[in-house]
């Protein structure tokens, strides 16, 4: 349970810093269940912060998101640090992020909030079809109570929550400058079995399931832009002098997509979830990163983003890694 | 122009007798719905609101051959013509969007690959009878049962549904698809109307559209726009749901010593869409392409073909993963105005 | 000539143990397939796993990648990535449904042209019982 009055007083007192340029957190959105980040500059605007299970958005994108425009002849570049509101996951893409030297640590003031999960809008949707007025929603024990406008509501956890969170094992920011929020347990099952299901299917059985989904993929790039480890300046995938994959949208080109993008993820992948939730299609997304995540914590003992000082995953090895494949 | 009606039991063979002689798209999909050609249908429409991807692959697919080439081969191959098609069931928006986007595809040029297409195809609109709670049509001179665009509407009366000629395209799809059809009675009609005058009324959402053509030019160097798109992650899926957005990129491929040209969708708000091949970037950052966006909709395609290429169909304000609302934008240009 | 299917692989093979190992196969005039198809890179570690994937969209029924065995890398630690990168794409590559025969790693050192032989021989009987790769190939989809 976090004390919003207190989480609203401390982003106040982070964006009234001298050092600081700005904080990234969540506010109300313009309808229904919708939460949206925001970019708040003073400590007024912290009034209208917010943390629920409704929070899904991982704020850690926002840190390499905007763009460095040149700085005019004379003038100094505004180097003073963005503070961000974390959950479990995103602070796990922070700490990834330091890993790889993508940021530096002083560049980010993180306010740690321990989540007990975010809901999945098409699971809470079933169950309450969306208003037009915002809703809140609070956690409360194993229930999630949503403030509808005909009244409230109250349901099981574990029957809203997203995918990801039911098997969520660092729900507790690892890295923060400031923590809000009790300890929360993680989940007592850290494994997807949605992956296995698919791991008993025949090998054709798997690729009629995966080549029906992969034609569904309209190439949006959506599940690129919101996932806070791609944050490349040049996508490989967006490349034409080599063209990796083409621009025409078919199953070939989808498919070396998203494998691309899963296996660039190899060994970085925090599992926010955040590329299943704004797949506009559907695409189930999670299933390929959480395999590989599990291969990676199975075979060679590495689990992306708790460390800051390790080295990345697919920069190292050691020297008695599996080869039982190779002829 | 007739009027007919069509009993919800006999959808499917009322497909199947017009996919005897055209091609029929439908909204499939029980997750994600979209516009899919399909020999029969099983299930009548009206369930699902609106079919996530735009029924705008119809007249202008995602991915189109522009011409084939060989080497050694000093002709194209120009791709084949269009089959005739029709397009059951989709909303009265969808419809307008396209009429807007007839007139870009036809000015200075004709292109002749989207108005073959459009021409062979035949719209018959399904009325709206619960319109969502992000639609807003009813501000940009829409409605739940306009016809504008259309060449026949439906209207799900319940247990049947009640159809309208409105071209002689329509007229002619259902005089050759006439084996289904009963003829409509005065009360049908009046059930029509009063359908869609109550769809109407549940419309929530809206903006006053007045005033913002003229004004937004004035608002170019605003802070609004920076406050708008503080979140936007710049992933296009507004862009590509977007029924009335049009833009494309057009790329060669190659296998082996075969190639085509092709044209695919591209979208405004990619950083590389404006990226100059000596790295300049006239629109650097998320805040001039939300500003772009914006004012190509209801500014520059004003200008131009005087009509706003917006029909508030609720899609970008639905998808957008992080909240960015169109009449939140609006509604802070009427203010800053 | 038969009707069998002949299997197009390519084969990318370090310059220094592997590709040194099937120059020393071809002058000692051992005889092996000539489905295969190489690719000169300088080490194992430079292969970008995103290069299988690439190989068997644009036509390839099968992919090969060969180094130095462990400790033996010209570059020292060049293989021992690979190792890792590749042996992930191919767990990546059978969760999709490619089977895993298509793409197979090796270690031939340059003083071991016999087993260059018979890991091709291998390689070659595998994917020509496995037939064409139609999976996500490139072929003129929609055109």
């Amino acid at each position: 349970m976090i004390d919003l009055d207190k989480l609203r007083n401390t982003a106040a007192e982070t964006v009234s810093r001298d050092d600081v340029k700005h904080l990234v957190g969540w506010k109300k959105g313009t309808f229904g269940y919708r939460v949206a980040p925001c970019v708040i500059e003073n400590a007024e605007e912290a009034e209208s912060l917010v943390f629920s299970p409704l929070c899904a958005a991982n704020l850690a994108t926002y840190i390499t998101l905007p763009e460095k425009l040149p700085v005019p002849k004379g003038e100094q570049p505004d180097d003073r640090k963005t503070a961000l509101m974390v959950k479990g996951c995103d602070s796990r893409a922070v700490v990834q992020m330091l890993v790889e030297q993508g940021i530096d640590r002083d560049q980010v003031v993180i306010i740690g909030c321990s989540c007990q999960g975010v809901v999945d809008l098409q699971k809470v949707e079933e169950k309450f079809p969306e208003p037009l007025d915002t809703v809140e929603a609070e956690w409360k024990e194993d229930k999630i109570v949503f403030k509808l406008p005909d009244g409230e509501e109250e349901v099981a956890r574990d029957e809203v929550l997203a995918d990801n969170c039911l098997i969520c094992r660092y729900p507790n920011p690892v890295i923060a400058d400031v923590s809000l929020g009790s300890e929360v347990e993680p989940a007592k099952d850290g494994e997807d079995s949605s992956v296995k299901e698919i791991e008993d299917l025949s090998l054709d059985d798997r690729w009629e399931f995966w080549e029906k989904e992969f034609s569904n993929c309209i190439r949006c790039y959506s599940c690129r832009n919101v996932c806070p480890m791609c944050y490349c300046d040049d996508c490989v995938m967006d490349r034409l002098n080599p063209a990796w994959i083409y621009r025409s949208v078919n199953y070939s080109e989808n498919t070396v997509f998203n494998l691309s993008r899963a296996f660039h993820l190899v060994g970085r992948c925090v599992d926010c979830g955040e590329c299943e939730r704004v797949c506009p299609m559907g695409l189930p997304l999670g299933k390929l990163n959480r395999k590989l995540a599990r291969e990676v914590r199975e075979k060679y003992e590495y689990e992306p983003g708790l460390d800051p000082e390790e080295k990345p995953f697919q920069a190292s090895y050691r020297p008695d890694d599996q080869e039982d494949f190779i002829l | 122009m007739s009027e007919k009606i069509l009993n919800k039991d006999k959808w499917s063979d009322f497909v199947s007798n017009v996919a005897s002689s055209k091609q029929v798209w439908t909204m499939t999909g029980d997750d994600t719905v979209t516009f899919t050609p399909c020999a029969e249908a099983e299930e009548a429409p009206g369930k699902v609101l609106n079919a996530t991807v735009p029924p705008k692959n119809v007249v202008f697919p995602q991915t189109e051959t522009l011409f084939r080439f060989m080497f050694g081969q000093l002709e194209a191959e120009l791709p084949e013509e269009a089959q005739e098609a029709v397009v059951l069931g989709l909303r009265p928006c969808d419809a307008r969007a396209m009429n807007i986007v007839d007139d870009l595809f036809s000015w200075d040029e004709e292109d002749t690959y989207y108005q073959d297409k459009r021409q062979k195809t035949t719209l018959v609109g399904l009325a709206c009878n619960e319109p969502g709670i992000n639609c807003f049509c009813t501000s940009l001179e829409g409605s739940p049962a306009s016809t504008e665009g259309l060449d026949v509407i439906m209207a799900d009366l319940g247990e049947k549904y009640y159809l309208q000629a409105i071209t002689d395209k329509g007229d002619k799809l259902l005089a050759d698809v006439s084996g289904q059809l009963e003829d409509a009675s005065d009360n049908d009609k009046k059930a029509f109307q009063e359908l869609a005058e109550a769809a109407e009324g549940k419309i929530k959402r809206g903006i006053d559209a007045s005033g913002i053509p003229e004004g937004l030019p004035n608002l170019w160097e605003h802070e609004l726009w920076q406050k708008v798109s503080e979140a936007c992650l710049g992933c296009g899926a507004c862009t590509y749901l977007c029924p009335t957005c049009h833009c494309f990129d057009i790329q060669d491929e190659l296998e082996g010593f075969k190639g085509r040209r092709c044209r695919m969708w591209d979208s405004c708000m990619y950083g590389e869409y404006t990226l100059h091949a000596s790295g300049h970037n006239p629109r650097p950052t998320r805040r001039e392409r939300t500003r772009n966006r914006i004012n190509h909709k209801y500014n520059y395609y004003v200008e131009k073909f005087d009509k706003i290429a917006c029909v508030g169909c609720g899609r970008c304000i639905n998808q957008c993963p992080v909240n960015i609302d169109i009449l939140n934008i609006l509604s802070k240009v009427k203010e800053a105005l | 000539m038969s009707d069998k299917f002949e299997p197009n692989i390519v084969a990318f093979l370090c310059n220094w143990c592997s590709y040194a190992g099937a120059d020393l196969a071809g002058t000692s005039r051992i005889q092996y397939p000539y489905n295969i198809k190489v690719i000169r890179v300088m080490c194992t570690g430079r292969v970008n796993p995103l290069y299988i994937l690439n190989a068997l969209q644009q036509g390839a029924d099968g992919v090969l990648v060969s180094g130095c065995h462990p400790g033996d890398c010209h570059y020292m630690e060049g293989n021992m990535f690979a190792r890792r990168r590749l042996g992930l794409m191919k767990d990546l590559m059978e969760f999709v449904g490619v089977d895993p025969r298509r793409f197979q790693m090796s270690w031939v050192s340059a003083s071991e042209p016999n087993k260059w032989k018979e890991v091709v021989e291998k390689l070659v009987e595998e994917t020509r019982e496995l037939g064409p790769f139609e999976q996500f190939q490139r072929n003129m989809i929609n055109w």
